[in-house]
């Protein structure tokens, strides 16, 4: 082989590498390999121990769905199940700070959750499921449920019918997806396009599953018709008292309409068209009582 | 025009099998004149556009879902067949909020009761849907409805009701040990459960939790019942949708004969008076029903019920080969996706009451999802091709550096060969 040859493109100069490489398609070919060859580029230092401006508060630490800046000031997370426990502990007068997170640091996998202040060095978080009880305990309110029938009842409205209907507002109707769900719970996890694409699918994916687990189609109007039918409902037990079920401070089922109300009236998070928000707006009672347990934040 | 109500057939000496389709039933027996309705026991979701059941058919308007079904009635009668006309403020509230309450928590625990329970399933569920089902539908949809069911009640954390997913934890369990290493394979003891034992190891535990459930259901249902005959009114106002629904949910609860009936003895004992309503009611609005009322063809029989009976069809050949082709494309990857995206689609094109608007916004987002569903269809067909135009064009070139070197005067070969390759590309990417 002369030197000339050698340097003609798309001609393999080795024999053996050759006759290999014809009998073996699925061998490495050279470009790749000797891409591969060159790693690891960089090697960097470790990181350090997450380390942020609340890990030192020596508080209860409530972790929950919200930005930096709504953790500072204590605002309403953006996220119904968080903000029913936010509202709960703030309206039962209990002290905490609000730490943003998200669904992978809870050990239970859901947020929220709470890591008590006493007793020290107790790292054992409390689950949403058992904040109600953690918070009798603490302050000896009242356990809401055995005092009405209808609590139960009517939670199931928010529980179900509100519930599926928020979840196709918030995720599966394209423009809302876009304009408030997307900045809220893609966007801070990644810069990158395709992580956030690939984020956004499985949001909505686990949203619409989540729906046809009882019907076997969504049905856009029946969903709205039944929130419709849930805020009627809601509006007459609350008829023109300050709280539910006529108690003098607000409860835990304040919290959890308050949840939903507040999110939905919130003109803040840029609805495009809040169909849910017309239907609400229907219903005064419902509207004044967002507001008065705003005052709370 | 006579209404044709087509639901799941009858089981359990029950008129349907399904809540929802026995609350429709009830709701047309009580508002409905006997001669402008029939009850058709179709058993199969797809005589439906909607596919569900139960579906209300008035020559060719399709409606399903019993709130659906009671907003259509009120609809084309004027409100002369309306239950819930004479509700005051919070007795409509009522109406909503228990409605709710039924749905989600009784449906739960049918599904607990009739379905994840295993020797429930397997020793009645099933068998009764083999009954009324037809080939080949009697394979394909008990399976899927046992899986909707489980996966509906996953939350609750009772799968240990279900003998299935305790073996295959155990296997799960097992395997992990061995992967383990630390232990030989065959000094690991493989437990030698019986079924009694099984069920009695986690039954305590399970006790527990039924025992909060069916408290939450039965507790406020009692309570709203109270010594009235009926939910929400105390007798000459009559009964009310929520009745209808009440009905539909607890007459499946009450009544089955079942192996392990924790779900009726729960009702008897937390709720009596609920559960003498439910009796009552049962025998003045469905009677009792057997499978031959529904399904035979013979006349005399049909009228010995008080239900308007009226016998199914047999499965027509293009009915069977739709249901097997639905079949098969439902258990396709990506054709599944693009099925569900159209049934959804077509739905929103049904539904009247969206304004243009919502209705453009819906279906361009169904648009949207069909497209990515090509456009991932597109990009696989797309790799495949790449990778095999890149192992034929590896071989060519191999043999042709190959045949170089045999005859090393032929400088020009590689040129007169090469052109050909992309041109075997571009066949197969056709041909795919």
């Amino acid at each position: 082989m002369t030197p000339e040859r050698r340097d003609t493109p798309g001609q393999t100069p080795d024999n053996v590498s050759t006759a290999s490489r014809a009998r073996d398609f699925f061998s490495v070919p050279a470009p790749v390999k000797r891409i591969f060859d060159r790693f690891p580029l960089v090697t960097y230092p470790s990181n350090d121990l997450p380390h942020s401006a609340w890990s030192d508060k020596r508080g209860n630490r409530l972790y929950v769905f919200t930005d930096a800046a709504g953790a500072r000031r204590g605002r309403p997370s953006f996220n119904p199940q968080c903000l029913k426990w936010q509202a709960y502990l703030r309206f039962v007068g209990i002290d905490f700070d609000v730490i943003p997170s998200n669904n992978h640091a809870s050990p239970s996998g859901a947020l929220p959750f709470l890591i008590p202040a006493h007793p020290v060095n107790n790292n054992t978080p409390i689950p949403s499921s058992k904040l109600q009880k953690w918070a009798i305990e603490q302050v000896h309110c009242e356990e809401e449920q055995q005092l009405d029938l209808r609590f139960e009842v009517y939670a199931s409205l928010l529980d179900h019918r509100i519930r599926n209907a928020w979840l196709y507002t918030l995720y599966l109707d394209p423009e809302e997806f876009a304009a408030v769900a997307k900045p809220l719970y893609v966007d801070p996890s990644s810069k990158n396009s395709a992580v956030r694409t690939a984020l956004a699918v499985q949001l909505q994916q686990a949203a619409r599953t989540e729906i046809l687990k009882t019907s076997s189609y969504i049905d856009v109007g029946a969903l709205e018709a039944e929130a419709s039918d849930a805020f009627e409902a809601l509006s007459t037990l609350l008829g023109d008292n300050l709280h539910f079920f006529d108690r003098p401070n607000p409860g835990l089922f304040d919290a959890s309409v308050f949840a939903y109300t507040h999110l939905i009236l919130d003109e803040e998070l840029g609805w495009q068209r809040n169909r849910l928000g017309q239907l609400l707006r229907q219903h005064e009672n419902l509207v004044q009582h967002r507001e008065r347990l705003l005052k709370f934040f | 025009m006579v209404l044709e109500l087509h639901v799941w057939g009858p089981a359990f000496s029950l008129p349907s099998i399904d809540a929802q389709c026995l609350a429709a039933i009830a709701y047309l027996s009580l508002t409905v004149p006997k001669d402008a309705w029939v009850l058709v026991a179709s058993s199969d979701p797809s005589v439906s556009p909607t596919h569900e059941l139960p579906a209300l058919k008035n020559d060719s308007t399709w409606v399903s879902r019993f709130r659906n079904i009671v907003d259509y009635l009120r609809q084309y009668s004027n409100g002369d067949w309306d239950l819930d006309q004479n509700l005051s403020g919070l007795e409509k509230a009522d109406n909503i909020a228990f409605s709710a309450f039924l749905e989600s928590r009784a449906q739960s625990l049918l599904d607990l009761s009739l379905y994840v329970t295993s020797q429930n399933y397997y020793n009645s569920t099933s068998p009764s849907y083999g009954a009324i089902l037809q080939w080949p539908n009697q394979w394909i949809l008990p399976p899927k409805l046992h899986t909707a069911a489980k996966d509906r009640t996953e939350h609750l954390g009772l799968s240990s009701l279900d003998l299935e997913a305790i073996e295959e934890q155990r296997k799960r369990e097992h395997s992990a040990a061995v992967a383990a290493g630390h232990i030989p394979k065959n000094l690991i003891p493989r437990p030698r459960d019986t079924v009694s034992a099984l069920l009695g190891k986690t039954s305590q535990q399970n006790q527990f939790k039924l025992e909060g459930l069916t408290a939450e259901l039965f507790e406020p249902l009692e309570e709203i019942l109270g010594e009235k005959k009926y939910f929400l009114h105390t007798g000459e106002a009559g009964p009310t949708s929520l009745d209808c629904l009440a009905l539909g949910y607890l007459s499946l609860a009450l009544v089955p004969e079942l192996p392990n009936s924790w779900l009726r003895d729960a009702m008897r004992s937390k709720a009596p008076q609920v559960t003498e309503y439910t009796e009552r009611q049962r025998k003045n609005i469905f009677g009792i029903v057997e499978i031959e009322h529904a399904l035979s063809a013979d006349g005399a029989k049909r009228s010995s019920s008080i239900l308007p009976w009226q016998a199914v069809q047999r499965a027509r050949l293009a009915t069977v080969g739709s249901t097997l082709y639905n079949t098969i494309a439902d258990a396709t990857p990506i054709w599944k996706d693009i099925r569900l995206n159209n049934r959804t689609k077509e739905a929103l094109q049904e539904s009247s009451e969206l304004s243009g608007v919502e209705r453009r916004a819906a279906s361009m987002y169904t648009d949207a999802q069909t497209k990515d569903v090509w456009l991932s269809v597109g990009t696989v067909v797309a790799g495949v091709a790449a990778l095999i135009g890149y192992m034929a064009f590896t071989t060519s070139q191999a043999t042709e550096v190959y045949e170089d070197q045999v005859d090393e005067d032929e400088d020009d070969e590689p040129q007169f060969v090469l052109p050909d390759q992309p041109m075997q590309v571009g066949d197969m990417l056709a041909a795919l």
